[in-house]
């Protein structure tokens, strides 16, 4: 009992020798500098949590600090429209979440608090902007690589197992694609075909093949249980409700363990949909970026490398994006599970009723599956293409083509938005 | 009258910490949360007379005390160096940011004129803004009487008693019942017909009081600052039990079935009022004066109780906690002290409340101050 204790106490005291070798070594060698779009009277607030990282200082008395930063930072972030918030205040944010870490792994942390720690730094990651060389990403990977350590003797869940076989036997078969609407495939063209016969005609189609080498479905294959391991502690956007156009939609935040748990698997019998869509997961989870890679046919575009949007769409089977269109070319690549997708050109944007409102004015009025033929009687008369997307395949949705989507069974798709 | 403080107080801008006796340079951090109303103290002019304090205003790390009788003085207590100023015929803006020696913007104001009432932020013409450009006209048909500014938006009260908006109005404060901006005044149509005598905004909210004493209440309700049921609230408040169970070292975690159990029991959240909504402070009572923080509000009966709703994370609803509370509660502290308040100013995060002795309150009854 006695050497049980001491390895505990010794792995946990470790976290924060862990920590302080990638934070500036002093006060003098730790710059604070912001426009003068931020009050004095916050600096100043920065400048005492700054010195209190370099002295014995109670965790309480930093964590109280911190919170203001963050709470006059969050007010901020939410004054205007988030396009227009000054870059400034978000990095004022990110270095309230900095600091808040910073208290809570200082005093030998319990498994909860380096949670909070981790939750934290997804904050920052998320609402923030990057600071001191994106030092949130560099201490969220010690803190889950800290947590791997702590839980190393876990059992995988059997009981878990068993429930996600369950989920996929009891999916709902493919739906039935009519040959002629199909949209076509082809097997890895040539970078010259692709950009011939379809990026420059701005045709659909399915590219098979093109993405069978990556870690996803070789070295690392995506599963639940992969997911939780690389990402199950990190916090993520979750769109709740049937679609985006609905009254009772909304976002919130939840680990990937919360995600799966609630409405992946339903353990607590919610009967909502919940789907972590048009998400940047890859930006926050080098892990996962490691697992996918860039199609080469986004080199035929004229945009830089550095501009490509890669967006994740994790969920269970029913998530419905309503029919809208994007303002870039878009490779969807499929990874885990099937969706039913509809494809309609933009020729046809007449009989296809776009909301009148500024916010929504991508998005169609009318349910794709079921339209009301008589607020939309043109609808029935706009030519379509529709697919059953599978894992391996990579569709190219050509720019500001309209598309719908409905997931069959639980999915994991990568969008990829460029120009 | 007295004037008492809670809230944050980071700054000092409530209550300096007490120097320690061996008359170091005052390094104590000051008590960054004043959860148990503290009387400000009274500022001494240079023949040692105490001052009263007629008016307060209060930003987030500062609060500015007006001093009326004998040599007027402005006084500055929180971030920063005071500042004092002259006696001028004025209406001067200074950028403290800045530390200059000059106001940067300032327009001479003919004393006793007719028209030249001078009623913060409004001045002849228009109105001082929070942020460059500094002055900004109004139309003269509206006559306006009074101006509250809040973070992205405003709302004004005319001569008649009508309320205008206008601004950013992504939360609902402009209480039109959208979700879109106005860059022009705009007539508060629900409130059409009822003359209104005082109108607040908080950071994302509005408040405004009928000659009724009836509380209109519109905007964004994420910490009750409305006084209606907030889910935001309620669900911050299941996951701190939640936290402060695990520090109690209760092993078992209360799953999340309970929480959602206990959310579809309750009844309707709101989350954004978009139009004007009657808030019934407490049974059978007149409101007088309100203001609002940044996320809460506080309101003074015609019967001297002051009640608050909204954030109190940094003590600033002035009930010796520091949470927050979606329903409007009487502040005991003054009844305790058998005070009557009348009149309440709220900064960013805190809570200034002026009250008298009620003995002496029935003895001025005729001649009370309403400042």
């Amino acid at each position: 009992m006695e050497n049980l204790k001491i390895t505990t106490f010794s792995s946990m005291a470790s976290l924060w020798s862990k920590i302080s070798p990638v934070l500036p070594a002093n006060e003098d060698q730790f710059p604070l500098q912001f426009s003068d779009k931020v009050e004095l009277s916050v600096v100043e607030m920065l400048q005492r949590s700054r010195k209190q990282l370099y002295s014995d200082i109670t965790s309480s008395s930093r964590l109280l600090n911190a919170q203001i930063i963050l709470d006059i930072s969050w007010e901020k972030l939410n004054t205007g429209t988030w396009r227009h918030v000054d870059k400034e205040w978000r990095r004022v944010y990110s270095y309230g979440c900095f600091f808040k870490v910073a208290a809570l792994c200082c005093e030998s942390p319990s498994e909860d608090k380096i949670l909070e720690a981790v939750r934290t730094c997804d904050m920052g990651l998320i609402m923030g902007a990057a600071i001191m060389g994106d030092i949130l990403q560099v201490i969220v990977r010690i803190l889950q690589s800290h947590i791997r350590t702590l839980n190393s003797t876990k059992e995988e869940d059997e009981s878990e197992r068993a429930e996600v076989k369950r989920i996929k036997i009891e999916s709902p078969l493919v739906s039935a694609i009519k040959e002629e609407l199909a949209v076509p495939r082809i097997r890895c063209p040539s970078l010259e075909s692709f950009k011939t016969n379809y990026l420059l005609p701005l045709k659909p189609v399915i590219l098979e093949g093109i993405i069978d080498h990556w870690p996803a479905f070789n070295k690392h294959p995506w599963s639940i249980e992969y997911l939780r391991s690389v990402a199950g502690c990190r916090t993520v956007p979750v769109e709740v409700g049937s679609r985006y156009t609905d009254e009772d939609w909304s976002q919130t935040l939840l680990t990937v363990n919360e995600f799966i748990d609630r409405y992946i698997l339903n353990k607590d019998g919610v009967k909502a949909l919940g789907y972590l869509a048009q998400h940047q997961l890859f930006d926050q989870i080098p892990e996962l970026k490691d697992d996918i890679r860039l199609p080469d046919y986004c080199c035929l575009g004229e945009g830089d490398e550095e501009d490509i949007t890669v967006n994740a769409w994790f969920g269970p089977g029913g998530t419905v994006s309503p029919l809208h269109q994007d303002p870039q070319q878009n490779f969807l690549a499929q990874v885990v599970g099937s969706k039913y997708i509809r494809l309609y050109s933009p020729e046809d944007t007449g009989k296809l009723y776009p909301h009148q409102s500024q916010l929504l004015h991508n998005t169609s009025q009318v349910e794709v599956e079921n339209p009301d033929a008589e607020r939309f009687p043109e609808f029935a008369k706009a030519p379509y293409l529709e697919c059953v997307l599978q894992p391996g395949d990579v569709l190219f949705i050509p720019v500001l083509h309209w598309h719908y989507v409905r997931s069959l069974e639980l999915s994991f798709s990568v969008s990829f938005w460029w120009s | 009258m007295r004037w008492f403080g809670f809230g944050f107080n980071a700054f000092g801008q409530i209550r300096v910490q007490e120097k320690s006796g061996r008359g170091e340079s005052s390094s104590a951090p000051h008590q960054v949360k004043v959860t148990h109303p503290a009387e400000l103290s009274c500022h001494v002019d240079k023949s040692g007379c105490c001052l009263k304090t007629s008016q307060i205003r209060v930003s987030w790390s500062r609060r500015a005390s007006l001093h009326l009788d004998g040599d007027s003085c402005l006084n500055l207590a929180g971030f920063g160096e005071s500042v004092s100023s002259e006696d001028c015929d004025r209406i001067e803006t200074w950028d403290l940011q800045k530390r200059e020696k000059s106001p940067s913007w300032s327009m001479d104001i003919k004393t006793h004129a007719e028209g030249s009432d001078v009623n913060l932020p409004l001045v002849p013409g228009g109105y001082i803004a929070l942020k460059t450009p500094l002055y900004c006209t109004l139309p003269g048909h509206l006559k306006a009487r009074s101006l509250a500014l809040g973070a992205e938006h405003a709302v004004l009260l005319t001569a008649t008693g009508a309320v205008y908006s206008w601004g950013l109005g992504s939360h609902g404060q402009l209480g039109h019942g959208l979700l879109t901006s106005e860059e022009e005044p705009r007539v508060v149509e629900a409130l059409w017909g009822m003359p209104m005598t005082r109108v607040a905004t908080g950071g994302w909210h509005s408040a405004c009081i009928s000659d009724g004493g009836d509380l209109y209440v519109w905007g964004w309700n994420e910490s009750g600052q409305l006084g209606l049921p907030s889910r935001g609230l309620r669900k911050s408040q299941q996951k701190s039990s939640q936290q402060t169970g695990e520090l109690c070292y209760d092993t078992s975690t209360p799953a999340d079935e309970k929480l959602k159990e206990e959310e579809e029991h309750e009844d309707v959240f709101i989350s954004i009022q978009a139009f004007p909504a009657l808030l019934d402070v407490s049974p059978s009572c007149e409101i007088q004066t309100v203001s609002c923080g940044s996320r809460h509000t506080a309101a003074v009966t015609t019967t001297g109780d002051l009640y608050t709703w909204g954030w109190g994370e940094y003590g600033q609803l002035g009930h010796q906690t520091v949470t927050s509370s979606d329903e409007p509660q009487r502040v005991e502290f003054f009844r305790a002290e058998q005070m009557r308040v009348l009149d309440v100013v709220c900064g960013t995060w805190n809570t200034f409340a002026a009250a008298v002795k009620e003995e002496v309150a029935c003895a001025e009854n005729s001649t009370k101050c309403t400042c």
